[in-house]
Formats: C-alpha cells, structure tokens, sequence
C-alpha cells in the first residue's frame, strides 16, 4: 500500500506533463500542433484518467485506515530558516483528489464536443490540464506556503481561461477583473501567513493552531490581534469563493467557455476558498470572533447571491449568482463550526453544480445552432423556452439538478444543506433564518430558470425579442463607453463583428430549432447525474459516513457500524428540521410554477409593484457601480496624479537644475583656467573637509 | 597548467575587452559576421567564467576566492586586484548570460553595426569588472569606464529624445560617482594607512559619524544607480530611448549594480552606519514600490511602463537589505538576480513588440494577440514573471523579502506592520498595471488602425529562443530557489551576522550611553 503514497506526486505532475507537452508543441510547432486534434485531446484526458484512478485508489486505502500520509523535501533555506515543500495524504485529501480528478475528467470529456469548431481547442486542453494540475497540487499542499502557491496557480489558470476568447472586449475586462480581485485576496492571505508566521513561527496548519492557542492562553497574544491575523488569513477564501465584497468577478468570469465555468467556477476553485478555511480550522475554532465573521459573511453572500440570481435573464449569470449563494452556504457552516457538513455541502455541490453548468452550456450549444455564436442571444433565458423536446437528456439531466439545489429528497443537496442549516441552527438562530430564507429563493430561482428554458414554447425566432436584447446590450455598452463617446449606429455595425468571436465559426447555424448535443457532451451529463442523486446518501443524518471520515483534526469520531441506524437519534428533531426546509423550498417551487409555467402571476407586475427592490436586485445591489467609480476610477485618478506629481515636481526640479547649471556654467567658464592642478585641489578640499569634519564631531 | 592559479577573472574582464578591439579590422560591410565574431565572444567568454567558478569556486566558503592581485600604479598604491565571494559570484553570471543574450538580441541592428558590437562587448568586460574589482579605485574607474558605452549606445541607437535621455543618464550617474570618489578617498586616507584595497578597508575601524557621512555619500550614488526615489527620473528616460538589448543591459545588469554597491559597500563596509540608515532604507524601499508601480499604471508609453515597474520592484531590494535578517537579505540579493532575467525578458519582448507595430503608445495598439499568438503568449509569461507569479523567480524573492523582514528583530511591531501592509499593496498594484497592459496590446478585437498599416508577423526561432533561455533559469528558481540561493547563502551568513553585531552594539549603546563617549574620544585622537 506504501508504494501508492510513494508515488502520490504523480498526480498533480501527470497533467502538468500534459499541459507542459502541449505548450512546447504549440510554442514551437503551433500549426502542426493545432491539427492533432483527437491525438492531444486523448492524450489529456487519459492523463486526468489516470490521475483519477489514482486518487480513487488513495480514497480506497483512505478508507481503508491507512494513516496520513507526509512527504517533504527542503525547498529554501537561508541560514536557519527551513521552508518544506511535499504532499500529505489525508481523508480530505483524498475526497478532494476524487472530487476534483472526477469532475475535470467530465468536464475535458465534454470539452470535445463543446469546443469542436473553436480554433483554441489544444490551446484549451493545455489550459485545462494546467489548471486541473494546480487544483490538485494545492489540494495535496501540507502547510501555507504551498497553498498559496498553488493558489496563485489557479488564479492564474482561471485567468487564462477567463479570457480564452481574448479578442472578446468582454472576456478581456473579466479575466483581468478576476485576477486583480483575486490578488486583493490573496493580499490579506499573504499577509495573514507572515502575521501567524511571525507570531507562531511556522507554516504548519497544526502547529500554528496549537501555538497561537497557547499564545493567546498565556496573553502573549491578544485575542483581539489573533482575530485579526485569522481575519486577514480568511480573505483568501474571500476572494477565491468569492464572497461578499470580493464576490464581483465570478459573475464576469461567465465570459470564459462553458466547461470553464463548471469545472472551476462552480466545482473545483472556487471551492478552495471552503477547503482552505477546513485546513486552517484547526487555528480558526480557537478565535471565536473569527469564526463568526466568517458565519455571518457567508450567510449574508447566501442571501445577497440568491436575491440577485431572481432577476437575472443570461442562463450562465443565473447559475453564477447561484455559485455564489450556495459557496456562502459552505462558509456559513464552517464558520457555526460544522466542519464535516461544510465539505459535504462542498462536495454535493461540486457535482450537481457541474451538471447544472455543462447543461447550461448544451443549451447554449442548442441554442447557437439557431441564433448564432453571439453570448448575448445564445445565453439569454428569454430567448429559450420549450427546448425539453428538442433536448430531452439534457433537460432531465438539468432538472435533476435543479432539484438537488433546491434540497427536495433524496437528492444530494438536500442532505447536505439540511445538514447545515442544522449546524447553523445550534450555533445561532439568526443565521439559520438567513439560511432558511435563502433556500426557498433558491427553489424559487432555480425553477423559474428550469421553466423558462425548457418549458413552455420556444422563443428562438423571436425578432422582436432579439432586437430587444440587442439594444439593451447596446445600451450596456453605451454606459460603459460614456454617454455621447460614440455613435450607437456606428456601434450596431461594428458589434455582431466584434462579438461572434472567431470567424472560423462558420455559418453552419440558423436552423430553426435547437437540437441535443453530440454525446461527448450528454454522457458527462448523465454520468454527473448518478452522484447527484445518490452522493448524498453517505452523509444523511442517522449514518453520517462522510463526517465520520471527514472530521477535524483532534477531533475524535466513533466509526460507524455499518447501515443501522444509532439508537439515540433524535427522530423528531430531524423531521422539523428538515420538513420546514423542504417546505420552504416547496413553497418557492410553487410559485416559480404559477409564475413561469401555468402563468397565473405575471412576474412584470409583481417586479413593477417591488420596483426599488426589482432594481436593487437587477442591478446587482449597484456594487459593480459603486467598485467602479471608487476602486477603479479612484486608482486610476490617483496613478495620473502621481505620474503628474513624477513629471512636473520630481522631474522637473531636475530640468530646473539642469538649466540652472548651463545658465552659471556660461558664467563658470571665465573662472575656469584648465589647470589640473586647480580642479585636484578642489577634490582634495572637499576630502579634508569631510575627513575633518567626521574626526571633530 | 596549474587551473588554480590562472588569472580566470582577469581572463574574463579582459578578453571581451580585446576582441573588441579587433573589431575594426574584421572586413565586413553588411555586419553579418561582426555579429556573429560578437556572439561567439560573448558565449567563450560565457563559458570561461561558468568553467572557472565550477572548477574554482567553493560554496562553502563566504569570503573572497580566484582573488589576484597585481600593482599597477605603486605611486597611487593603485592595485590590479579582483575576486568573487557570494555576493558577486552570482551577478558575475548573471551578466555574462543577459550580455551574451543581448547581442543576440541585437540581431536586426543595422546602423554602425562595427561600432555596436565594439560597444557590446566592450559593456560585456566593463560589467563584469564592477562586480568584480576589489579596490575602491579601480571599483570607481570602472564604474565611470562602463558609463561610456552606455551613453553612447544611447545616444546613436536611442529613440527620437535619445540626446536628452543620454545626457540625463551621464549627467545623473557621473554626478552621483562623484560621490563614491569623495567617499573612497576619505576612507582610504582615514586613519594611519592608505589603502583603496577593499578588505582592508573593511578591517579598519571608522568612528560612526564618519560612517554616516561615508553611508550617505555612497548612498547618493547608489540610489542614482539603482534607482531609488527622487534620484530615478534619469531611468524612464534612458529607457524609453534605448533599443531593446541595450534595455536588456540597463535593466539586467546596471541596476543591479547599484543594490551590488550598497551591499557591498555600505550594508559589509558600514555595518555601524547601516543601523542608522536601515529605517530609511525601509521607507525609501516602500516609496519605491508603492510611487512607481502608481507612476507605472498611469503611463501610456510602454517602455517607460515597463521602466517605472522596475523600479517599483527594486524596492523590494531595499527592504530585504534593511531586514538584518539572513533571509532578507537573501531576498533581496534573489530579487536582483530574478529581476535581472524578467526585466531583460520583458524589455527584449517590448522591444519585438516595437518592431512590429512601431508605436509604443497604449492607445495605438489593441488586439494584435491574433496575428502574433507567440509573442502574446510569451508576454503573457514574463509578465506573469514580473507580477511575482508562484513558481517564477519573483515570487520567492518578495516572498523571502516579506518573511525576513516580518521576521525581524530590528523593528517594532508597528513599523513592521505598516512596512508590509503598504509593501504588500504593491502586490495588488504590479497585476493591475501589468495586466491592463496586457489587455492593452494584445486582448479584444483588431486596431484595424494599426493592421492596416503594419504587417504583424509573429515571433521568429531566434526570439523565442532568447525568451526560452530565460524563462528556464526563472521557473527553475520558481520552482527550486535553493539552485541560486545556495551560491550566496554562506556569504549573506556572514553578512548579517556583523550587521546583527552592529545592531546589538547599538541596542547596547542605547542602554548606557557612557559607552559611547568612551568608544568615540580614541576615534579623536587617532585623527
């Protein structure tokens, strides 16, 4: 058993490999590389294959009991500092290698037949293995340093694929917002790591946790500064699970292709803000007013994701909003404390998520068949509607997941977000209610989403529709550039240009009806529908597997003996418990029923008589508006003062000095007599004066 | 032949030196071969010093090695010596690889090719003679010797403002090495002797408020050179104008000699004075980052961009100095290094950039990533580089920088934290400057301004090969930075230790100050 720790490390570097070989090819032979198509393409996916099977095998003989596993090699010293690099192999290790390796084999499955006509598409499996490398890398990371290496990896990748289509406007202001926003985060990250290292001396998730409680049990360390320092260290995750305020480039990152935004905008990276606050929790559980910012921040990104995914029309953007709510869920419980129902929550939803994600992207593969590679038309909700009988494996595939989200039993979300809203409940009431609340928007959202784009009549031929979201889309762009800084005609002609992306596209669209996706895109659906109805399974509450193999560390669980059912379980408390959630997701199903697919409400009027509110929420609470004109344009303000300031005052003192020279020197010329002898006893003055002066004082 | 004994530094100053002179006499019009004789001198050369330091150097060892010494001016005591320790040994390397690199990258110059190619390796000798001189004289001749290339370089090659950028350039340093001159000199005739040699000098023991002027004075001159904020608005200018393997030299090589200097000079030399300076160090080190990396977002001018980024990541060099801890100090000599192989990097691709769409300005440029989807990616990766990206070179030195100076003992907890809190800012600045350039030349649809009038042909071998050969030593270091911090690591050792000593003393000063009446009336007497 030894031997497959031993050669753990393959896992992370068998799709780095693979990226790196691509890259070369493509650097130095890109159009011969380009035409490999298939070759490359299976060349990956088999490398992520055998990652996988890998990880499955270190799950099993995780199971199995085998202890953790370490592996370290110094990686720089200087002097007696030591800093160590490896991999552990831990029981979250080993589900997030699973979770991760199983979802990005999926998802690169289903990348060829989602990017079959894109010219990128070996540029886009060398990104994808990068990314899945660094994902696994920062997973099997056994101390601070190297997550944060790691994590900076995935930003990067993710910054990469944002702005895969780099010649859309769009995709271009994403990638660089997602980026910028992240390193905000990664700002405190780095500067809670140098605080805890400076108080702790180390970089061990472990050591630090026992080291600062000490501190602080001695008064070494105030509480106050502790909270602090933990504080810093969560807006990491901040950013990376993109909660609120740093929530604001996922939903831009949508620009990015859709398998992107399954695989690490919804399962895998955007998670790692929830695995990093599991790995720092043995430090957080000792600052208590750390654990409840991190609550109360994920409760409140819950709700504030939930309430805009109400209004959104693009199907991508919906499930964005969605991400976002649901990740706060993940934060919320393990800030209460409930370690083992954050990851099961994490674990879920990486799976129904990705499913809901690479379904939006059939749909949209559907829908561009009719009204062409424009993310304005394809993507948007009002356009869709009926496509259930045009693409039936993709529908049932969505709905499925649209139940697991809304937490009907006994699909997988409702045994892990039941598990959190009952952990949150213990720990404070007021948090449960914001959880409580969330889940019937939730139902709600996510049903009007499922109505609108497969039932009813199909909109696709619309041209009313179409021209309208054309000119709000105009409209949009108008804001951006400045009211009057262009024509919008002159706009109209250049836009359909810009924004079908690559003209290698091809006019093989405009049929008049959508049609299902090839089956490289179908089977990951299916084969992401089966965890999905059935991974919650492990962790329901009177045989919770999953927690008594994913604990704390210190924490000591009994292990469970197998399918029976524990004598003191409290029946009664699970049934209130878990009815008033699903009833509250009831309650939102219906309504999305009687208002998007019997039409007994018309959702205008209500959105009329809410108008404040109806706005708040379509315009993103205005927190886009308010970034932009204090962070980017105050930045931006002050860098032109500053370069003025280097120009005219710095600088410019110089040129004053320089003229002022010229000016004496034209006087200067009639003292000179270019005797060398004059010019050395002027050196050798300035030497004794200065040799003197230092000898007096 | 006895491989110990040979005269291997003197060899590898002096023999570019020579062919150079030969130059003139190799019969070529069109410069094809000259480059050519030029690239193979550079890679002999190359491989002299590789060799000689392979076979010669012992990492182990923190103090001076393949040292030699030969008079040659007895009237002025003025000596012929040279050596490597920890702290030029790597910076030795560095520049015969980013020189050798340089006249490759100096392929399509076709005006007076004779002339550049004598002036390139001409730099080639010169540069390496500063790292490696080990007598104050000589440090000084060669410092003022190596200006004249440069200004030359500057002044034929350079853009449409090239005059007014080289004269800033020569006016700027010759003024700040007036400074070294005075400060050599008034420590050579400190005390009973009269020495220029370095460790002699260094054996002497100077009074502290002679330190503190020497510090100030040798400070100047540095922080021209390297450059430190107000003393850098010569740089934008010499870069702006410069063609891109002179770039390549400016910003691989010569701003490392000032932070060599200061750390040579007045981190070993004046470890009592360092005490003093070290806070200030800090905050000019912290304005640097945070004022250019500002000045840097604003500016339009790509290589005047590029140029201010640099200077915003000396300031991590400063800081690391003023840790007065090993790993600060081993931070910021990682900092020279890398940023000696990003900033060539980066400038050479600006440089390939220019080439093809003759504008520098931001505004004229926009989405050219189609037609040159090599150079878009290589960019990509130097900028990545720059913007201290884990897994690149950068990243461990800020990173070295941070935890050493967090680390420190010199500082209170407050100092410390608005230091790294504002230092870290810099982090958030370099990615929002370095990525909207990005997104600025190569990111959304066609200027069809620029395509229409300019044909965008993608990189050829030759300059993906140059990119390749330094973006293999900056994720090698990204990944496994012991492979550079192991050359110097004995060396920065001893370094902190006497400035450790030096701060203690004044801990201990602070505490009773009888002690330092006492130690400063002999220091009267002496002089």
């Amino acid at each position: 058993m030894e031997f497959i720790y031993q050669y753990a490390w393959l896992i992370p570097v068998l799709p780095l490999l693979g990226a790196m070989l691509l890259g070369l090819g493509l650097i130095s032979y890109g159009k011969a590389t380009t035409q490999f198509r298939s070759l490359s393409a299976t060349f990956i996916v088999s490398l992520i294959g055998a990652a996988m099977v890998f990880s499955f095998a270190l799950l099993w003989s995780q199971l199995q009991g085998h202890p953790t596993y370490t592996r370290m090699i110094e990686w720089a010293s200087a002097g007696d500092f030591h800093l160590n690099m490896g991999y552990t192999i831990d029981h979250l290790t080993a589900v997030m290698l699973v979770i991760v390796t199983t979802v990005a084999f999926l998802v690169m499955v289903y990348t060829d037949g989602y990017m079959a006509h894109d010219p990128g598409y070996v540029r886009f499996y060398a990104y994808l293995s990068l990314f899945s490398s660094s994902m696994l890398g920062l997973v099997i990371s056994p101390n601070l340093v190297q997550i944060y290496i790691f994590w900076e990896l995935v930003g990067m990748c993710s910054y990469l694929l944002i702005g895969f289509w780099y010649d859309r406007k769009a995709a271009a202001d994403a990638c660089q917002k997602a980026f910028v926003t992240n390193r905000v985060g990664d700002f405190g990250l780095l500067l809670g790591i140098l605080a805890l290292y400076w108080a702790t001396g180390s970089f061990e998730f472990e050591v630090i946790g026992d080291r600062l409680q000490s501190l602080i049990e001695s008064g070494a360390l105030s509480s106050g500064l502790a909270a602090f320092f933990a504080i810093l260290v969560f807006l990491g995750p901040v950013a990376k699970s993109a909660q609120f305020p740093l929530h604001v480039w996922l939903p831009d990152a949508m620009e990015g292709p859709t398998p992107i935004s399954a695989l690490i905008h919804a399962a895998t990276m955007v998670a790692a803000g929830v695995f990093l606050i599991a790995r720092m929790f043995p430090v957080f559980e000792h600052v208590p007013s750390a654990m409840s910012v991190i609550a109360w921040t994920g409760a409140f990104t819950a709700f504030l994701g939930a309430s805009i995914a109400i209004t959104q029309n693009d199907i991508k953007k919906g499930l964005a909003y969605s991400t976002m709510s649901q990740l706060g869920y993940m934060v919320m419980a393990m800030g209460a404390g409930a370690y083992g129902a954050g990851l099961f929550h994490l674990m879920t939803h990486a799976y129904f998520k990705a499913m809901l994600f690479l379904g939006s992207g059939s749909v949209i593969h559907g829908m561009e068949a009719v009204v062409g590679h424009d993310p304005v038309l394809a993507q948007d909700m009002r356009l869709m509607g009926g496509l259930r009988k045009y693409m039936p494996v993709t529908a049932v595939t969505f709905l499925i997941g649209t139940l697991a989200i809304s937490g009907i039993p006994p699909f997988a979300g409702f045994w892990s977000k039941d598990e959190i809203l009952g952990a949150s409940f213990a720990a404070n009431p007021a948090l449960w209610l914001v959880g409580f609340l969330t889940a019937g928007i939730t139902a709600f959202y996510m049903f009007r989403m499922y109505f609108s784009t497969f039932e009813g009549a199909f909109r696709g031929g619309n041209a009313a529709i179409k021209q309208q979201l054309k000119t709000e889309q105009l409209q949009r762009m108008g804001l951006a550039f400045g009211p009057g800084a262009m024509n919008p005609q002159e706009l109209m002609a250049e836009a359909p240009d810009e924004l079908h992306g690559s003209d290698d596209h091809g006019d093989h669209h405009h049929s008049e009806f959508p049609h299902e996706s090839p089956a490289t895109m179908t089977l990951p659906l299916i084969a992401l529908a089966i965890p999905s109805i059935l991974i919650g399974l492990v962790g329901t509450p009177f045989a919770n597997y999953f927690e008594a193999f994913v604990h704390p560390p210190g924490e000591v669980v009994e292990a469970l003996p197998p399918l029976e059912i524990p004598a003191d379980f409290e029946w009664g408390e699970f049934l209130i418990m878990g009815g008033s959630s699903v009833g509250i997701g009831l309650i939102g199903i219906t309504l999305a029923v009687m208002m998007y697919l019997t039409h007994r409400i018309d959702p205008a009027a209500i959105a009329k008589q809410i108008q404040p509110l109806y706005q708040l929420s379509l315009n993103k609470w205005y927190i886009d508006d308010i970034y932009d004109r204090v962070f980017i344009r105050g930045s931006r303000r002050l860098a032109r003062q500053v370069m003025e300031v280097d120009l005219r005052i710095v600088d410019g003192v110089v040129n004053l000095a320089g003229f002022i020279t010229l000016v004496t020197g034209e006087g200067l010329k009639y003292l000179e007599n270019g005797r060398a002898q004059f010019y050395a006893l002027i050196v050798f003055g300035a030497v004794l004066s200065l040799v003197l002066l230092s000898g007096i004082t | 032949m006895n491989t110990a004994n040979f005269p291997w530094l003197t060899t590898v100053i002096l023999f570019p030196i020579v062919a150079s002179l030969l130059i003139p006499f190799i019969p070529d019009k069109e410069g094809k071969t000259i480059r050519w004789y030029a690239l193979i001198i550079g890679l002999i050369d190359f491989a002299i010093l590789s060799y000689a330091f392979y076979t010669q150097y012992d990492l182990s060892n923190p103090g001076m090695q393949l040292v030699e010494s030969y008079t040659w001016v007895p009237s002025l005591d003025l000596k012929w010596s040279v050596g490597a320790d920890g702290l030029s040994m790597p910076l030795i390397l560095l520049t015969g690889f980013i020189s050798t690199l340089a006249i490759l990258a100096s392929w399509p110059v076709t005006l007076k090719p004779k002339l550049f190619y004598f002036l390139m390796l001409a730099m080639y000798g010169g540069q390496i003679g500063v790292f490696a001189v080990q007598d104050m004289l000589l440090f000084f001749l060669m410092w003022e010797l190596e200006l004249i290339p440069v200004y030359l370089l500057l002044s034929i090659w350079g853009g449409k403002k090239r005059l007014y950028a080289a004269t800033k350039f020569i006016l700027y340093t010759a003024g700040g090495s007036l400074f070294i001159l005075v400060a050599a000199l008034a420590m050579a005739f400190y005390g009973d002797t009269v020495t220029f040699d370095m460790r002699s000098l260094m054996a002497k023991d100077f009074p502290l408020q002679f330190q503190l002027l020497t510090y100030a004075a040798f400070l100047i001159a540095y922080a021209v050179k390297l450059p430190i904020f107000p003393l850098h608005t010569w740089l934008p200018d010499a870069h702006g104008e410069a063609t891109a393997p002179v770039h390549m030299l400016l910003a691989g090589i010569l701003l490392k000699m000032g932070g060599y200097a200061l750390i040579r000079m007045n981190v070993e030399m004046l470890p009592d004075a360092h005490v003093y300076f070290a806070p200030i160090l800090v905050i000019l080190g912290v304005v640097n980052i945070i004022y250019a990396a500002l000045t840097s977002f604003a500016q339009r001018n790509l290589k005047r961009k590029i140029a201010y980024s640099s200077i915003s990541h000396m300031g991590f060099v400063l800081i690391g100095m003023a840790s007065f801890t090993n790993l600060g100090l081993s931070g910021a000599m990682l900092q020279m290094v890398s940023h000696g192989l990003i900033g060539a990097s980066l400038f050479f691709l600006v440089g390939a950039t220019y080439d093809r769409t003759h504008t520098l300005i931001l505004d004229e440029m926009g989405g050219v990533g189609k037609q040159m989807p090599k150079i878009f990616a290589m960019f990509t990766a130097c900028s990545l580089a720059s913007l201290a990206l884990p897994g690149m070179s950068g990243f461990v030195a800020e990173l070295m920088v941070f935890v050493g100076f967090a680390t420190s003992d010199a500082y209170s907890f407050t100092f410390k934290l608005i230091t790294i809190v504002l230092a870290a800012v810099g982090v958030i600045l370099t990615p929002i400057y370095l990525l909207s350039m990005l997104r600025e030349i190569f990111y959304g649809p066609e200027n069809k301004e620029l395509t229409s009038h300019e044909v965008l042909v993608d990189a050829e071998p030759r300059e993906v090969f140059i990119i390749a050969c330094l973006l293999i030593p900056i994720i090698g270091i990204g990944f496994y930075p012991k492979l550079i911090t192991q050359l110097y690591d004995s060396k920065t050792l001893q370094i902190t230790d006497s400035v450790q000593n030096s701060l203690t003393t004044r801990e201990e000063r602070k505490a009773n100050p009888e002690v330092l009446q006492a130690e400063r009336s002999p220091a009267i007497g002496e002089s």
